[in-house]
């Protein structure tokens, strides 16, 4: 504090007071002048926010489910060969630890039973402990793949005091089967560094916590490994000699993400965290008062169900793809019917009018007793701006009722009735196009141009080749067919097995309309039609 | 109408006079108190890609809204050469629509297509066993420019997947009625989409609320238009040729 005071005295009082929080540096070389170490306002000055930084150090072995009798480790793939990187108790037990390889693993206990690591599952665990951990405060942050920061400072005084809160929180996870270390501190960053190092420490004053980070060892951070190892390498072991280092040189030599982390953790720049929102789903549920066993009245009472789904949606800007409807009958199985949707909807009157027609579809075994509505996982959706002018006139754009209308002719007709074509690179004709599923999104790359003029093939394309009768040896199609062009030998694919050898010509019939036939080339050198030309 | 108008116009004067020149009666034509037959005509269009065509169609070219009949003999008599310059202007445009082919008779050949000029992303095939109702709902989506859908086919494909269903039989033999070319027009104009409907030549003799039929025969090097109905257009035949797109037009104007 004393050297502090010196130096704003003789160098630059005018500057500190339009710049107070850069300028008050605390010197811990006299040497130099800029340090990455961050300065605090004040020894007094009470911490804005108090972070809880917890720290999960075998969630990938507790993502598996309850424990077993055989020792279990969790091993994954770093460069080529196999590391544990968490184990059950039993395991470690028998001496198995973090970093080994998998060949060590095994010769300590032979019968060890690994799993490779499952991240999506860790992921949905840390969720759910994050939507526990909302109990205690509405800003919740997930820090991927085990760990979470919570903002508590305005929940103190509801849970007794930081030391009662973090007590009670730790033995939250514990009922989920999950082992936490957690750490309390102004910052983040500097609580969730606390926690991965197993200090569980409670710092409430942003003064004191330079003090306490600078012991911490600087894996903690998680940085790339490349930057660790040339840190260790000038003799750099902790956060503490990190900070020691000149801001300029660290930036160029470490990185300036590696700087950036360094202000955050110490609060010199602020650590903005998104808050963790649980994802949701809707689901109504209607007894009906009489039994309903045709499809209109049931549309019509599943109808506000359907509008109160809208709602829902609309005041979230969220859509669905996807949605179940239940119908519940005295004594017949639940009958579902299921709505896929090509792109997010959350439009009530869209929705209905695919589930009338899926209705419509459905054969019930027995009348209706209740309804019940749930929705997929709603996602985020940019909500549709009403155009101006009508689809089609002065450029009016159609984006959402061109998906409204292939999903309503699919609610119809089924998935597979309603495709595109698109081209497919292949000489043969019949995989030189391919029927795909349309989507919401448009490919903007423009198909190549043929190598061929415009009329060299047909539009039409059967989709199996259809025999031609023969006589003496030319082919006949309700008459003699005359044959105008070719031959074009097509003479391709032996590598896939579906090999073709065909001779293929433009042929005219009786009645002008002209055919794509071909020969094949080998015995018995049948004739056969392939194409119409429109 | 011309009778009327040189009575009215010159009255006393014999229409043989000097001063009733060719130019004056443009002049007199372009009076807005003059109605003409050709002046329905004022519709939005998309050019056929055949000048001939164009020139006898009203608007000089296919209606952008509403249905229109194409009667041949059989598949593949060149009706779709008739239709797919203009297919391919309507997919090219930045802010098409779809262009919807509802239960064609063969699959679309898409390198054909590519070929003509279509782009690919704005078309989409349907199949399934309502095809008119597949017909009117993309006709009257408002998110298609073109529809194509095949009248005659029906019959031949219905009758053989279900023999044993007396009344789709019966249905399909009777194929479509004027009440449904009716709806079908209503549709075309709601969704300001141009319906394509391919019907045998034998429904030529039966009414339609199309607003223009044409009829399609094979030729040498193309094929014989002729203009059954048009509002406000020509009537006549015209002989295309697909190659280089050049056409002779003959017959009565």
């Amino acid at each position: 504090m004393r050297s502090r005071s010196i130096r704003t005295e003789h160098a630059r009082a005018p500057d500190t007071r339009l710049r107070p929080q850069r300028s008050e540096t605390i010197p811990l070389f006299p040497v130099t002048r800029d340090f990455v170490v961050a300065p605090q306002a004040g020894a007094a000055t009470e911490a804005r926010e108090l972070w809880i930084g917890v720290h999960f150090p075998w969630l990938p072995i507790e993502a598996l489910g309850p424990r077993t009798e055989v020792p279990r480790a969790i091993v994954e793939l770093q460069g080529q060969t196999q590391y544990v990187v968490a184990m059950c108790e039993r395991a470690e037990h028998w001496g198995i630890r973090p970093g080994m390889s998998l060949a060590a693993a095994l010769a300590l206990v032979p019968y060890l039973e690994t799993k490779p690591r499952d991240l999506q599952h860790e992921r949905q665990l840390l969720e759910r402990l994050a939507a526990r951990a909302q109990r205690f405060t509405p800003r919740v942050s997930l820090v991927p793949p085990d760990g979470l920061v919570l903002e508590v400072k305005g929940s103190l005084h509801l849970f007794g005091g930081a030391e009662a809160l973090c007590r009670t929180l730790e033995e939250e996870c514990r009922a989920i089967g999950v082992k936490a270390v957690l750490s309390l501190a102004p910052f983040p960053l500097a609580s969730l560094a606390g926690a991965r190092a197993g200090k569980t420490f409670i710092i409430t004053e942003p003064a004191r916590l330079v003090g306490h980070l600078t012991r911490l060892p600087l894996t903690t951070l998680r940085w790339p490994a490349d930057v660790l190892h040339r840190l260790r390498q000038i003799g750099v072991y902790t956060i503490g000699d990190a900070l020691r280092l000149p801001r300029g040189g660290f930036a160029r030599r470490f990185g300036k993400a590696q700087l950036a982390m360094l202000d955050r953790l110490t609060g010199r720049d602020a650590d903005l965290r998104a808050s963790f929102q649980e994802r949701e789903r809707f689901t109504r549920r209607r007894e009906l008062l009489y039994e309903l066993d045709h499809h209109e009245s049931i549309l019509v009472t599943l109808t506000p169900l359907l509008e109160e789904l809208g709602e829902f949606l609309k005041t979230r800007q969220c859509g669905i793809t996807r949605l179940d409807c239940l119908l519940q009958h005295r004594h017949a199985p639940v009958t579902r019917c299921v709505l896929k949707l090509a792109a997010p909807a959350a439009n009530a009157g869209h929705l209905t009018k695919l589930l009338g027609e899926r209705l419509a579809a459905l054969s019930l075994p027995e009348p209706v007793r209740a309804v019940e509505l749930r929705s997929g996982w709603v996602v985020s959706r940019a909500p549709a701006m009403d155009a101006l002018w009508q689809p089609g006139e002065h450029g009016g754009q159609t984006t959402a009722e061109s998906t409204e209308l292939i999903e309503h002719l699919r609610a119809r007709l089924g998935h597979e009735a309603v495709y595109g074509v698109q081209v497919q690179a292949s000489h043969r004709p019949e995989s030189a196009w391919v029927a795909t599923d349309l989507g919401a999104h448009r490919s903007t790359q423009a198909s190549a141009p043929p190598p061929w003029p415009a009329f060299r093939r047909p539009i039409w394309l059967l989709r199996t080749p259809k025999r031609l009768n023969e006589r003496d040896g030319l082919p006949r199609r309700r008459g003699a067919l005359e044959l105008l062009g070719g031959p074009e030998r097509i003479e391709t694919g032996w590598w896939d097995g579906a090999d073709v050898a065909r001779d293929y010509y433009v042929a005219r019939d009786a009645h002008g309309v002209r055919l794509w036939i071909f020969r094949e080339r080998h015995s018995p050198h049948r004739w056969f039609l392939h194409g119409v030309f429109g | 109408m011309d009778a009327h108008l040189s009575s009215s116009a010159s009255p006393g004067v014999s229409p043989a006079d000097s001063e009733f020149t060719p130019d004056r009666l443009g002049r007199l034509l372009e009076h807005p108190a003059i109605w003409r037959g050709r002046s329905v005509a004022q519709v939005e269009t998309v050019a056929t890609g055949f000048a001939a065509l164009d020139g006898a169609l009203p608007g000089r070219g296919w209606p952008r809204a509403g249905l229109i009949e194409i009667l041949v003999s059989r598949l593949g008599v060149g009706e779709m050469y008739l239709l797919l310059p203009a297919l391919a202007s309507l997919t090219q445009r930045t802010s098409a629509r779809w262009c919807a082919w509802i239960s064609p008779p063969f699959e679309p050949f898409a390198p054909a297509l590519a070929a003509h000029g279509v782009v690919l992303d704005r078309v989409f095939v349907t199949r399934g066993d309502s095809p008119e109702w597949a017909f009117e709902q993309a006709l009257s989506s408002g998110a298609c420019d073109v529809v194509l859908g095949w009248a005659g086919n029906r019959s031949a494909v219905s009758s053989r997947v279900r023999k044993n269903e007396r009344s789709a039989r019966t249905r399909a033999a009777k194929g479509l009625q004027p009440r449904d070319i009716r709806r079908l027009q209503l549709a075309a104009e709601k969704g300001r989409a141009l319906g394509v409907l391919f019907r045998p030549q034998s429904a030529a003799s039966e009414s339609s609320s199309a607003i223009l039929r044409v009829t399609v025969e094979p030729a040498e090097q193309g094929a014989r238009i002729a203009l059954l109905k048009s509002r406000g257009g020509q009537r006549g035949s015209i002989d295309l040729t697909w190659n280089n797109r050049n056409a002779r037009s003959h017959g009565s104007t």
